[in-house]
């Protein structure tokens, strides 16, 4: 079956494709990541706490 | 106030603080759907895993018997519970971390009401037999249709929210959200394809290879996509909240997310190592898989991580003890997963309880525990109170990891002893084990314990339920929580992001969405297009005839009793294999197989070969009773097949539809059908007589005989190929 799907031509290059396009959107991704400056991931990574006040999602309260 | 208050530094203007409320009666509602469907669910299972070792456990009910009640475990737990489990993670989570209610209240509650009646339905479907066969998509066309209905509702009401939210950037859960939903609609719709023949029927428009090929991409990235990214967002923000950490590395969640889509989608084909799929499309499953280990223990990491600094209060609080097993069993299952997807593991693993062993890490630790840990965590939350009792949910921890170690420990001793066992030959070259009833007898004692782990772990949710009922008792339900917030549309453009950064991506949610989209629709086209190709390649068997009408209905006898479930017809090229069944298979010789039987457990022997094995009254007295003809024999017995009456009502739309698809029947022989069908019953009845059975030519199991007797016979009656020397001679 193999032998048959390589002779239809170009089918090997699929394999190798398939891993250049994961290098290519593992290191898009890296780059990416990387970019980012420290508060922004700072403040992102800590989203999910801000709601922990209690009935107030006001990130500057207006009284300050 | 929490001490990570990141954007303390923006100026609000009072004028712009807006006032509105999250939505906690979806959740709520969600979360008893989560509750009773994991206890139904778990308990089909546990009835099917006392059936395999006490099979008139099935009350000699067709309802109830195992190759029913398996896919009404399967589904029930895998949409049912961790289903409700998933929506109520997202609505909770979604609107907290968008900072805005649900876009649509009306959607919201047509997400709850549809998904809970598909529920109902596919649990009175499965048990009356309509099933397409298909792992984990057994359901038929018209519920099917349902479930895209429902699912675009959900994902429009979670697009929507995302679009009104206030808060600027979009969080890594809700990425992982946004990627589950595309997902899902797209492997639903693109397995899901049929031909209707009636309400309650419909044929796969695939056949063999290409169906095996589309299904196990689908079942693969069901497990990824609906049982492990959805929980992914869920761990990102829960594990948070619930160890007051920020998360350990958002940069490694960016990678993690990206890595991870992009990866999971290739892995499907590592179900079908060894079988009649091309070497090619089998080892970029392969090698995929392997891959997949690096972004799915980044994510346990950064999970595991989170807990820095926390982890004396794992030791007190359950939510966190939950927790971290559940991310623990991810990481040991992900761990495990790529290793299995090793061609040569996976030829000892495969159609083993080893399988079972696997994916019940993942069911039970990964999706079982993080589900009870965000309920403990949520539940007093939505009736602003605490837990009831803090010590019976610890209790309930212990008892429920005590039932994991007595489920997954003995099933995989059970695979490796079976896989052993299959493959084993005595010195002078013959099978150890010729006798598949041997290999079955060593495992009993290996079901029994699975049973008691899966009791453990049942009881232990009704702890939880009863907990969880005291919690709500005790409390006051909050059916809307009012908050405030600033919407970063009101802020002043002095905080533009960086084009195309990744955090100006993560304020563009169509532009995100459409990424992820990319991502996943890379890796399906490039495996269906070998599929595609396969099509018009597939070496044809002259030899290979359609089935005959009565052959026909049996076959689909066979898909309504869910036989697949413990016999395969799929013979891998190994001497073990073609010592034991026969040659082994070909892609050739499923070109009219709507849809394909390989099955993936071998509870029972395969039957690929099986026609022409055994006479026809052996076939009719094992089905009556497998322990006559095979003592010892776990199988279930199907007195109705002897008594219910042939249904041939529906045989000229089965064979149009077929035709639809493929299936090279004549012209016009719709017509003549049903007398071909008699013709052939006539014969079995004949043949049965001579085996001292008397038998009526119009009772389901002469259709099933026949389908039986035809398994194999097409191959063994090809001429066989005259060796070159000797044709030249």
């Amino acid at each position: 079956m193999s032998q048959i799907i390589d002779k239809l031509g170009g089918i090997e290059t699929f394999g190798i494709v398939s891993i250049c396009l994961f290098v290519a959107v593992f290191t898009a991704s890296m780059v990416l990541a990387f970019c980012l400056k420290k508060p922004f991931l700072k403040s992102m990574g800590a989203l999910p706490l801000e709601d922990d006040r209690p009935k107030n999602n006001i990130t500057n309260p207006p009284s300050l | 106030m929490n001490a990570a208050s990141p954007t303390l530094a923006r100026e609000v203007p009072r004028t712009n603080v807006e006032t509105f409320k999250y939505d906690n009666r979806i959740v709520r509602a969600f979360a008893i759907a989560t509750v009773i469907w994991g206890i139904v669910g778990m308990s089909a299972g546990l009835l099917c895993a006392v059936q395999l070792f006490f099979p008139a456990a099935n009350f000699n009910l067709q309802f109830v018997t195992f190759g029913r009640l398996r896919p009404v475990h399967t589904n029930a737990v895998i949409f049912a519970f961790v289903g409700n489990g998933m929506f109520m993670g997202i609505y909770y989570s979604l609107q907290r971390l968008c900072k805005a209610r649900m876009f649509s209240d009306k959607l919201s509650w047509l997400n709850f009401w549809g998904w809970n009646a598909i529920i109902v339905a596919a649990a009175i479907t499965l048990p009356l037999g309509f099933t397409t066969s298909k792992e984990y998509a057994e359901l038929e066309w018209p519920i099917k249709i349902a479930i895209a209905v429902i699912w675009v509702a959900f994902t429009i009401n979670l697009l929507g929210t995302i679009v009104k939210r206030r808060e600027k950037h979009i969080y890594v859960a809700i990425w992982f959200y946004i990627a589950t939903a595309l997902t899902v609609a797209i492997l639903h719709i693109v397995n899901g394809l049929e031909v209707p023949v009636t309400f309650w029927k419909g044929y796969s428009i695939y056949a063999g290879v290409q169906d095996a090929l589309v299904q196990w991409w689908y079942g693969h990235n069901a497990v990824a996509f609906f049982l492990t990214t959805p929980y992914l967002g869920m761990m990102y923000y829960y594990l948070p909240k619930a160890a007051n950490r920020p998360v350990f590395s958002y940069r490694l969640s960016i990678i993690h997310f990206w890595a991870l889509i992009f990866i999971y989608i290739w892995a499907g084909p590592h179900h079908l190592l060894y079988t009649a799929l091309p070497d090619w499309a089998q080892s970029l499953g392969m090698v995929f898989s392997i891959m997949l280990i690096a972004p799915s223990w980044g994510g346990m990491l950064n999970g595991l991580l989170t807990l820095r600094g926390a982890w004396d209060k794992v030791r007190q609080d359950p939510v966190l003890k939950f927790m971290v097993g559940a991310v623990t069993a991810y990481g040991m299952a992900t761990l495990e997963g790529p290793a299995l997807a090793i061609k040569s593991v996976n030829s000892l693993s495969h159609y083993t309880d080893w399988t079972i062993a696997h994916v019940h890490t993942g069911a039970l630790g990964w999706n079982g525990l993080l589900t009870f840990s965000v309920l403990y965590w949520l539940i007093p939350r939505l009736y602003d109170t605490k837990l009831w009792s803090t010590k019976l949910a610890n209790y309930h921890f212990w008892i429920a990891l005590l039932g994991m170690m007595f489920y997954v420990i003995p099933m995989y001793i059970a695979g490796i002893t079976e896989g052993m066992m299959w493959k084993q030959f005595t010195k002078e070259g013959f099978l150890q084990y010729p006798n598949f009833l041997e290999t079955v007898q060593q495992i009993i004692p290996f079901y029994r314990l699975r049973a008691i782990g899966g009791t453990l772990y049942i009881f232990g949710v009704w702890l939880m339920a009863y907990n969880l009922w005291k919690t709500a008792r005790a409390g006051v339900f909050v059916p809307e929580e009012e908050v405030q917030a600033v919407s970063y549309r009101t802020q002043s453009a002095a905080h533009a992001d960086p084009a195309f950064s990744h955090r100006w991506l993560e304020s563009k949610p169509m532009l995100l969405t459409g990424a992820a989209l990319i991502a996943v629709l890379i890796g399906g086209m490039i495996e269906i297009i070998p599929m595609i190709v396969i099509k018009e390649n597939v070496p044809t068997i002259s030899s290979v005839k359609p089935y005959s009408p009565l052959e026909l209905l049996g076959r689909d006898i066979y898909i309504r009793e869910g036989c697949l479930g413990c016999h395969s017809q799929m013979i891998r090229p190994f001497r073990s294999e073609t010592e034991r069944y026969g040659e082994y298979s070909k892609a050739g010789e499923y070109v009219y197989d709507h849809p394909f039987l390989w099955g993936s457990k071998r509870i029972g022997p395969d039957l690929q070969r099986v026609g022409g094995k055994y006479p026809d009254a052996w076939h009719y007295n094992h089905l009556d009773d497998p322990r006559s003809t095979s003592p010892g024999s776990i199988m279930p017995r199907y007195p109705w097949l002897l008594s219910q009456e042939l249904d041939t009502t529906s045989l000229e739309a089965r064979i149009s539809a077929l035709r639809r698809v493929g299936v090279p029947y004549p012209a016009g022989y719709e017509g003549k059908a049903l007398e071909d069908l008699n013709h052939q019953a006539a014969k079995i009845v004949i043949d049965l007589s001579v085996g001292q059975v008397k038998a009526q030519p119009d009772r389901e199991i002469i259709a099933v005989i026949a389908y039986l007797q035809r398994l194999g016979a097409d191959i063994k009656s090809a001429p066989k190929a005259v060796p070159a020397v000797a044709a030249n001679k």
